[in-house]
């Protein structure tokens, strides 16, 4: 397979793997040293294999658009992208300490609001989000913990810095296709995990039902369930698969009532029986038509007033989406200082919050070299990304910000860095990001690397599978004994 | 278990039982046509007759062929009782139940799936279609060895061999229906000639000859043969059988009394059936009788365990 190699070429963005053409990083040596040896056909039969794994095993996401509702294979590369152990316990650091100020931030809102008084942060900014739920003022959950499960993305510029570009607090999804991706790369190339120490990633439902039950201290065998939109939601064989790896009951709203004592019941064949912890896969919005939208079929009418009365916890709390806002993201170095009273181990993209004049000034005279971002979407929607967008989009957005700066952040458009991909006809460097999870109840936990998110289209910046993305195995491998030979 | 997933699990046990049984008839009375080319009463149209689904043929289709009555029991996705529509609702079942399956059941279900959705095209061809229902029919079994084996003796296995045994009762009684009418006149041409052939098939679309032989030797008669598959207790397709299973798995579900009351009358009609001259030409009749039984034991699990009122606390 070396021709395919030969030719390989960052071409001066930041390689995960290459220092430069031809240059493997230390602990990717003996992963590119067994791909190049590997013949052409062979690999490309692993290829097949890994094709008709997820496809026999069923790893599906559903595409709500094409012609009608299409179950396509979960696209994944099989090249994994690997980082150094040294780099991710400095990562995972950062990451422990960021979600700690956050659920800080969160508490403290929704009690004193002691961070907007001491005029760190705009009232308005905080009160006026769309994802603030002024119903939840007066409620501290346990451990004062919001955000109990938090996927992060991360991603490094050109010279190889690595950034927090969000944080997705609400309802993130993608651990599952971490753990399957994982388990596919075990089956396809099983001779290279002789070859590299590399973390194992299984942890992860055993963790997540421990954080769960962590919840309800006051209760000795806490029944637990996941809260599911149902078998049509795009991400549902997600929410399956870690029902089961967690021990979960799966449910949808309809099958939950609460009783007249304010407990949650579900229907079961023996008649009702309590529910004690919820991890909820549907937005807050939706939770409960009493309290939230009316109009929603997906909730459980009185589901809020149970949770306020402590009879039932909740996971992520309602209310948390508030700091998964682009504008509050802003403010996230601040909050680490102001909570912790230490220095942010990992960095934010550099931003420019449009509600400061001359921070709004700048970002209109540079708007074709910006990304710009509404404060409260998700999934890539509704951004510009300025260097790939038409006369047209960036005279639209000039007239958006003008209007509504408040609603808006700009940040340069990154370098993301790339990583060996296989595209037709060969391999090509694509650009790649990188959600870790984190779990908060009484203990924090991160996962060991996540899950990598490749734009597989040439050039493309937009890593969501619902806009072409696919995925990669990451891997932490053990570089501390290499350093140490040095 | 949620009320829910008891349904869920439920319907895929008899969606799975059914797939094979489906394959299983449809293989066997294909080879029977070999054996009986050109007859007048017994043809293609006959399963149609099995399945009950007179009406449903002829809003579809003008001619009575091989070619549009196999497309239309395996193939028509608008005809909700064909083949397709089964594995479909069975792939369905199996995927919004995840959670509580082992996961190998749903991969090979999955696999069952893309391996038919692969092959359909090619069933206008007699050898490929055979080869098709064979592959089908070993799938399913292997389907429920995975249950035997990988499963905890909980309520989801109980709902599943309740699910598979009513609905295998169901399918046995109107393979019988159908082969009773058609001997019931003992004078007839089909009685005279083709009488052992007819129940040698028979006994091969419930997987039953040999069992049957070694209980009864090699003689193929209509009062043997019925005997067999109504009142044995110890052959597993039998209706005797799979009614009394039916019972044991209800036996273990809360709050069963009053379901297990009217399978227990079910049984005891069954087995007090008698092959005598006279309710031999009857016996179509106690097959459409117990095929009502059984539909309203149905009726009564779904309003015991899935959809009660739920006295609110």
């Amino acid at each position: 397979m070396k021709e395919m190699w030969q030719d390989y070429d960052p071409d001066g963005f930041f390689d995960e793997l290459m220092y430069e053409k031809h240059q493997p990083r230390g602990f990717s040596y003996r992963l590119l040293d067994y791909l190049t040896s590997m013949d052409e056909e062979a690999f490309s039969q692993r290829i097949n294999e890994s094709e008709m794994e997820m496809l026999e095993r069923g790893i599906t996401f559903t595409v709500y658009s094409d012609a009608g509702n299409i179950d396509r294979a979960w696209p994944f590369d099989i090249i994994p992208r690997a980082i150094p152990k040294s780099e991710w316990q400095r990562t995972e650091k950062g990451l422990q300490q960021r979600i700690r100020a956050l659920n800080q931030f969160i508490d403290d809102i929704y009690n004193e609001g002691a961070i907007v008084k001491d005029g760190l942060m705009p009232a308005d900014v905080v009160y006026d989000s769309k994802g603030y739920r002024a119903y939840c003022q007066g409620m501290s959950p346990s451990h004062g913990v919001w955000a109990n499960i938090c996927g992060s993305d991360l991603v490094r510029d050109d010279t190889g810095k690595l950034y927090v570009l969000e944080d997705n607090l609400r309802v993130p999804s993608g651990v599952s296709y971490m753990l399957e991706n994982r388990k596919t790369t075990k089956r396809v190339f099983p001779e290279l995990f002789r070859l590299l120490d590399i973390s194992p990633v299984d942890a992860y439902p055993e963790q997540l039902s421990r954080m769960l039950r962590s919840l309800r201290p006051d209760v000795s065998n806490p029944n637990m369930v996941l809260l599911t939109p149902g078998v049509y939601n795009s991400a549902y064989y997600e929410h399956a698969f870690l029902a089961q790896q967690a021990g979960l009951t799966l449910l949808e709203g309809a099958d939950l009532l609460v009783g007249r004592d304010n407990y949650v019941y579900m229907k079961t064949i023996h008649g009702l029986e309590r529910v004690d912890v919820i991890y909820r896969r549907i937005d807050d919005d939706f939770i409960d038509p009493e309290v939230f939208r009316p109009d929603s079929m997906l909730g459980v009418p009185g589901i809020m007033r149970a949770w306020r009365q402590g009879k039932v916890a909740i996971a992520n709390a309602p209310g948390c989406g508030v700091a998964d806002d682009k504008v509050i993201y802003a403010y996230v170095p601040a909050m680490i200082r102001y909570y912790l009273n230490e220095e942010p181990i990992l960095d934010n993209v550099p931003t420019w919050l449009c509600r400061e004049p001359e921070q709004l000034a700048h970002v209109l005279e540079h708007l074709p070299e910006l990304v710009v971002k509404p404060a409260n979407e998700s999934g890539g929607y509704g951004m510009l990304v300025g260097p790939h967008a038409s006369e047209e989009k960036v005279s639209e957005f000039r007239q958006l910000l003008k209007q509504n700066p408040n609603n808006y952040i700009a940040q340069p458009t990154l370098k993301l860095s790339v990583s060996p991909t296989c595209c037709d006809g060969g391999i090509a460097p694509r650009h790649v990001d990188l959600r870790p999870f984190i779990l908060s109840g009484e203990d924090c936990y991160v996962t060991p690397g996540g899950l990598t998110r490749v734009a597989l289209v040439e050039g493309s910046l937009v890593v969501n599978s619902s806009q072409g993305g696919g995925s990669k195995d990451t891997w932490i491998v053990d570089d501390l004994s290499f350093m140490e030979g040095q | 278990m949620l009320s829910r997933v008891g349904e869920r699990i439920f319907w895929l046990a008899r969606y799975l039982e059914r797939v094979e049984n489906t394959s299983r008839l449809i293989n066997v009375h294909t080879s029977l046509l070999m054996d009986l080319p050109q007859h007048r009463d017994i043809n293609w149209y006959t399963l149609v007759t099995i399945f009950d689904a007179k009406n449903d043929y002829f809003d579809r289709y003008d001619r009575v062929n091989e070619y549009d009555i196999m497309h239309f029991l395996l193939a028509d996705t608008s005809y909700g009782g064909s083949l397709v529509n089964a594995l479909f609702s069975l792939r369905e079942n199996a995927r919004t139940s995840l959670d509580i399956l082992p996961e190998t059941l749903w991969e090979q279900v999955n696999e069952l799936h893309l391996m038919v959705k692969g092959e359909m095209s090619s069933i206008g061809n007699r050898r490929r279609r055979q080869n098709l229902l064979l592959a089908i029919t070993e799938r399913c079994l292997g389907i429920w060895g995975i249950i035997a084996n990988h499963m905890s003796r909980n309520f989801a296995y109980d709902f599943l061999l309740v699910g598979k045994y009513i609905e295998r009762a169901d399918m046995t009684s109107r393979i019988l229906e159908m082969t009773s009418i058609l001997v019931a006149d003992k004078d007839s041409e089909i009685s005279k000639q083709y009488e052992g052939i007819l129940w040698g098939t028979l006994l091969r679309a419930l997987s039953a000859q040999q069992m049957y032989i070694q209980h009864n030797s090699s003689t193929l008669k209509a009062d043997k043969v019925l005997t067999f598959l109504i009142t044995d207790t110890t052959f597993p397709r039998s209706l005797s059988f799979a009614v009394k299973a039916l019972g044991n798995y209800l036996h273990y579900l809360p709050r069963a009394e009053a379901v297990l009351s009217m399978q227990e009358t079910v049984l005891n009609k069954l087995q007090d059936y008698k092959a005598e001259e006279a309710t031999l030409a009857m016996t179509h009749i106690e097959m459409d009788e117990l095929q009502l039984s059984l539909s309203a034991i149905n009726q009564a699990i779904a309003k015991n365990w899935f959809y009660p009122d739920y006295a609110t606390a």
